[in-house]
């Protein structure tokens, strides 16, 4: 399993870096839209007193990754600790799914064995949901839990706020013309956008899994290794002596009888 | 005509990186044409058809949704799926048609049928495009 987890956090890495790119242009695109018009107004920016929110959790769909499951779960059960309400759940990996099933929370939508593979589609499918109860008032934050991977050694349970959006204010080059309104092209980058970002989180926590995994199978190796050498090291012992014992038997046998 | 700077990128990767003289593309208001010195320019991307002239000639590709962003320096397209005339299963996107087809007429509610006309329509866009192979 350390092996096969290692092969597989090699692509999850590669996969992790190819999705990157168009993420980071779009998230620039999108900066610029908010910061040079800010005499518009969204559905999606504006930012509503908060009733109810929609959790987007991301783990894995097996155990025997260390911790990386516990993690991102406690993560997103003490983030609401101090709310009325619990919140939705969307549940992404089945031990997400069984997490928040057994205490009982309001889970809208469950995906399993999803991150593997995952398709631009697929994360778009999962987001729109969430932009719908958003968009009619069902919720009124999204948030993203999910696990960054920082290197093969370390994984960091992480936290983000979907919806509304946060636009950082950005220096605009010269004036851009938006075919038909910036509105709409806004509008239209949304989706695109949030999927995207989802995108990336699950990829993320897809390569964070792989190199949890990784790690703790290494252990696992290593501790079977410790383990076998102790046994076999108290079976030639036990094996040495009952040789001893079988030799002074015939060699005290043979004596007494040449006597 | 003068190329220039051009990257075509898809959340699967980046599909074109290098220099072109012309770009025709789908946009939501109609098709756009971009030719180099364009005035910064943004407009949003349709599922349609792309022409890109490198050397005189033009290469096609299929685009879903997207965004098209030009800008002094470069022009960027960001597009969910991006798939060359020459590159698309031909045989893929038909089992795609047959299943959007399939959707539409089991479609329940406005969303649903929503989702499997746009599929029915990307997988009709792939067909068409790959004839001009």
């Amino acid at each position: 399993m350390q092996l096969v987890a290692s092969s597989k956090l090699r692509k999850a890495k590669a996969r992790a870096e190819q999705t990157r790119p168009y993420f980071n242009e779009l998230y620039k695109t999108m900066c610029e839209i908010a910061s040079a018009n800010d005499d518009f107004s969204t559905v999606y920016t504006v930012k509503r007193e908060v009733k109810s929110k929609l959790f987007i959790v991301i783990a894995g769909d097996r155990g025997l990754a260390g911790g990386y499951n516990s993690n991102v779960l406690k993560m997103a059960a003490s983030a609401h600790e101090n709310d009325a309400e619990k919140p939705k759940i969307i549940a992404i990996g089945r031990k997400a799914a069984e997490y928040f099933q057994k205490r009982g929370y309001d889970i809208v939508a469950s995906f399993a064995n999803i991150a593997e593979d995952i398709k631009p589609g697929t994360a778009q499918d999962i987001t729109d949901l969430a932009l719908k109860m958003f968009a009619d008032g069902s919720v009124d934050e999204v948030h993203v839990f999910y696990t960054m991977f920082v290197s093969s050694m370390s994984q960091q349970p992480e936290t983000m706020q979907l919806l509304p959006l946060n636009t950082q204010e950005m220096e605009v080059e010269g004036s851009m013309t938006y075919d038909p309104s910036p509105e709409a092209v806004f509008n239209r980058i949304v989706p695109r956008f949030t999927a995207s970002l989802l995108m990336c989180a699950i990829v993320e926590s897809y390569a964070s899994e792989q190199g949890a995994r990784r790690t703790a199978m290494e252990a696992a190796t290593d501790n079977a290794d410790a383990m076998t050498e102790h046994l076999s090291l108290l079976y030639n012992r036990a094996r040495q002596s009952s040789i001893t014992t079988e030799i002074i038997d015939i060699v005290s046998g043979a004596s007494a009888q040449s006597n | 005509m003068t190329p220039f700077k051009l990257q075509i990128i898809t959340p699967e990767k980046t599909v074109f990186d290098g220099e072109t003289e012309q770009i025709i593309v789908r946009t939501t208001v109609g098709d756009v044409g971009i030719l180099n010195g364009h005035e910064p320019y943004c407009a949003a991307i349709a599922i349609g058809q792309m022409r890109i002239m490198m050397n005189g000639e033009f290469r096609r590709a299929a685009t879903s949704g997207g965004i098209i962003k030009v800008s002094k320096d470069k022009t960027v397209i960001l597009v969910q799926t991006c798939e060359w005339a020459d590159e698309i299963d031909v045989a893929r996107a038909e089992a795609a048609k047959a299943a959007a087809e399939d959707r539409v007429k089991a479609a329940k509610d406005d969303k649903e049928l929503l989702l499997a006309e746009a599929k029915l329509k990307r997988a009709l866009n792939r067909i068409d495009t790959s004839q001009f192979n």
